[in-house]
C-alpha cells in the first residue's frame, strides 16, 4: 500500500517537473539559449497564484490569468535584453548561463523580500487528501495534476505539429539559417518559444503551490530537476523532457520506500550522473553529448 | 574595529584561494564547474577530522585534505571528460546537490548540520598559531603560494596544453594531447588546492557545519571569479575582495533594514553578473588584461 501511495505522489510530483521541463526544452530546442533563469518564471508564477488567492482573495482563474501575464512577460524580457544582446556580441553558452543565473537569484531574492522567506501554500478543497483505500490517502490534486499535463502535452505537440508558428518553431531547432531563407523571422519565433515555453511553468507553480507549497528557493530547485530531466530525456526532444520529468518525479518519490526522506533529491542527481555519464544523449535525445 | 578588519582579512583571503583554484579550471580549462564548494567542504572536514582524531598538526591535516580533496574530484573529472557545455554544468549541480546531502547526513562523520566544533588550533613542529593575527599572515601565505602554484602551471606546458583544450578540443587531440589526463590532473589540482582553503577555514573557525558548502557558497565563488575576470591571476583576488567587502559596505549604509542586507547584496551579485555578461563578458579585471588575448 505504501508503495501504491508512493506511486501517485510520484506521478503527481513528475506531472509538475514534466511541465516544466517540457518548457525548458522547448526553449533550448528552438532557440539554442539555456534559459536556467526558467526556475524562476516558476517562482513568480508561484507566488503570484499564491497571493491572488490568498492575500486578495481573488478567484483562481484571475490568479492564473495575472501568473501567466507576468511570467510570459519575464520570458519575452529575458528573449529581448539580456540574451539577445548577448547573443549579439558573443554566442558562448557560458556567457548566457551566467547571465540567466544572476537573473535567478536577482528574482529569488526579489520574491523573499516582497512576499517573505517562509514556506506558502494555497489551500484548496482540492489539495485534502481523503483514504480511498485502506492507509492511502488521495487528494483530487493528484489526478489534476496528471490530466493537466498530459491535456497541455497533446495541446502543444498538436501546436507545433500543425500551426504554421509551430512548424516554424520546428524548423527553427533544426536550422536557423534556412528559417531566414524560407523568410520567416527567427527572432519572432523566438519569442514565441520563450512566451509559450514560460507560460508552461503556470499550471506547473500553481500545482505545487496548493501541494507541496513554495518558498522563493523552489525556483533553483526547479532549474536544477527541468535540467536534469531535460537532460535524462534527451536535449532537443520534448517528449524526452516529459518522460524525464516524470522519471524523476517517480524516482524521488519511491526512494521514500527505502531510503530516509533527506536522500530522495540525491536520488535524481545520481540518476543524472549516471545519464551524463553512460548516456549523454539522453534516451530520446539526438544530440550529441561529447561536442 | 581591528579585529572586525582582521577577520574580514582572513575570510577575504580564504575566498580569494578558492577563487583562483576555480578559475584554474573554469578560466583556463574551460571546465565550468558549479560544485567548487564540494571541494571546501571535503578538505574543510576531512582536514578537521585529522586534527582532531589524529592530532594531526596544520601540515599534515592539510595534505590529507588535498589528497581527499583530488581523490574525490574524480567524481568531477568523469563527466567533464565525457561532455562539455550545459551537460557538464548540470553534472557539475548534480554533484554539489549530492555533495550537500551526504555532508548533511552522514552524521557519524560530518557531525550533520550540527556540524564538527571543538578544531584545536593550528599547530606546526615548534609553535602553535591561536590568535587571528597570526592566521592571517597563515592565509596571506597560503594566498600567495597557491597564486604562485597556478601561475607557474599557466605558464608551464601543461598550461599551454589546457588553454590549447578550452579553445578547440578536437584540435587539441589532434596535436597529440592528451585531453583526458591534463583534464583530469587539472580537476585534481584545483581541488587540492581548494583544500587548503578548506583547511585553513576549519582550523580558523574551529567549527565547520554543512552551511558553509552549499550551491550557494559556488555561486557565490563563480561571481568572484567573473566578476574579477576569467583566466587572469588577478581578477578573482578582486572579485573575492569586492565580493566580501559588499555586505560590510552595505551594513554600513543608513536606512536599510538589517533583515534585508543579505537580500540586497544577493541582488547586487546578481545584477553585476547579469550586467557584465551584457557589457563586459571578460569581467572587471579581465578588460584591462585584454591586450594579452586570454579570454
Amino acid at each position: 500500500m505504501l508503495l501504491l501511495q508512493l506511486l501517485i505522489n510520484g506521478l503527481q510530483l513528475g506531472a509538475i517537473y514534466a511541465l516544466t521541463a517540457v518548457g525548458f526544452a522547448l526553449i533550448f530546442g528552438s532557440t539554442k539559449v539555456f534559459h536556467v533563469a526558467h526556475g524562476a518564471a516558476f517562482t513568480l508564477a508561484g507566488y503570484l497564484f499564491w497571493w491572488s488567492i490568498n492575500a486578495q482573495e481573488w478567484h483562481w482563474a484571475v490568479g492564473l490569468a495575472l501568473a501567466v501575464a507576468v511570467v510570459v512577460a519575464f520570458g519575452l524580457f529575458m528573449e529581448r535584453f539580456i540574451y539577445r544582446p548577448i547573443q549579439r556580441h558573443e554566442g558562448a553558452f557560458f556567457t548566457v548561463f551566467v547571465a540567466a543565473f544572476g537573473m535567478q537569484v536577482i528574482v529569488q531574492n526579489l520574491v523573499g523580500m516582497v512576499f517573505g522567506r517562509g514556506f506558502e501554500t494555497v489551500t484548496v478543497s482540492l489539495s485534502r487528501a481523503a483514504e480511498i483505500a485502506p492507509g492511502l490517502f488521495v487528494a483530487p490534486i493528484a489526478g489534476i495534476a496528471i490530466v493537466v499535463a498530459i491535456v497541455f502535452f497533446i495541446g502543444l505537440n498538436l501546436f507545433l505539429l500543425h500551426t504554421h508558428v509551430g512548424t516554424g518553431l520546428r524548423a527553427l531547432a533544426d536550422n536557423p539559417d534556412l528559417v531566414r531563407v524560407f523568410g520567416l523571422e527567427p527572432t519572432r519565433l523566438a519569442q514565441v518559444a520563450f512566451g509559450l515555453g514560460s507560460a508552461l511553468v503556470v499550471p506547473a507553480a500553481a500545482l505545487t503551490a496548493m501541494s507541496q507549497g513554495i518558498n522563493p528557493g523552489i525556483g533553483a530547485h526547479i532549474m536544477l530537476i527541468s535540467l536534469a530531466a531535460t537532460i535524462v530525456g534527451g536535449i532537443g526532444s520534448l517528449k524526452g523532457a516529459a518522460y524525464g520529468g516524470f522519471l524523476l518525479g517517480l524516482a524521488e518519490s519511491l526512494a521514500v520506500w527505502k531510503l530516509d526522506p533527506q536522500w530522495s533529491e540525491a536520488v535524481t542527481f545520481v540518476i543524472l550522473f549516471v545519464f551524463i555519464i553512460f548516456r549523454p544523449a539522453g534516451f530520446l535525445g539526438r544530440a550529441q553529448g561529447a561536442k | 574595529m581591528l579585529a572586525y578588519l582582521n577577520n574580514l582579512a582572513v575570510l577575504i583571503s580564504i575566498n580569494a584561494i578558492l577563487a583562483v583554484t576555480l578559475n584554474f579550471v573554469l578560466g583556463y580549462a574551460g571546465i565550468f564547474s558549479l560544485a567548487h564548494a564540494v571541494f571546501f567542504g571535503v578538505g574543510a572536514y576531512t582536514s578537521a577530522l585529522v586534527a582532531m582524531k589524529l592530532g594531526g598538526g596544520f601540515l599534515l591535516s592539510t595534505a590529507a585534505a588535498m589528497a581527499a580533496s583530488a581523490l574525490i574530484s574524480l567524481a568531477l573529472a568523469l563527466p567533464a571528460l565525457r561532455v562539455r557545455g550545459e551537460y557538464f554544468v548540470a553534472a557539475s549541480l548534480g554533484l554539489q546537490m549530492l555533495a550537500l546531502t551526504v555532508f548533511s547526513e552522514w552524521k557519524v562523520v560530518t557531525g550533520g548540520i550540527g556540524g564538527i566544533s571543538n578544531i584545536p588550533p593550528a599547530r606546526f613542529p615548534g609553535f602553535e598559531i591561536s590568535s587571528p593575527a597570526q592566521y592571517l599572515v597563515l592565509a596571506l601565505g597560503c594566498l600567495a603560494l597557491v597564486m604562485l602554484v597556478v601561475a607557474l602551471l599557466v605558464r608551464s606546458s601543461f598550461g599551454r596544453s589546457l588553454k590549447a583544450i578550452r579553445d578547440d578540443e578536437t584540435a587539441a587531440s589532434a596535436f597529440g594531447k592528451n585531453v583526458a589526463v591534463i583534464k583530469t590532473i587539472a580537476v585534481a589540482v584545483s581541488s587540492a588546492l581548494a583544500a587548503v582553503a578548506g583547511s585553513l577555514y576549519a582550523f580558523y573557525l574551529s567549527f565547520v557545519n554543512v552551511e558553509s558548502f552549499t550551491l550557494d557558497t559556488s555561486v557565490y565563488l563563480m561571481a568572484m571569479v567573473i566578476i574579477g575576470g576569467t583566466a587572469t591571476l588577478v581578477g578573482p583576488v578582486v572579485g573575492a575582495v569586492l565580493i566580501l567587502l559588499l555586505p560590510a559596505a552595505l551594513s554600513y549604509l543608513p536606512g536599510l533594514p538589517q533583515t534585508e542586507v543579505g537580500s540586497i547584496q544577493q541582488i547586487v551579485y546578481g545584477l553585476a553578473m547579469v550586467l557584465l555578461m551584457i557589457f563586459r563578458p571578460g569581467g572587471l579585471w579581465g578588460f584591462r588584461d585584454q591586450s594579452r588575448g586570454d579570454r
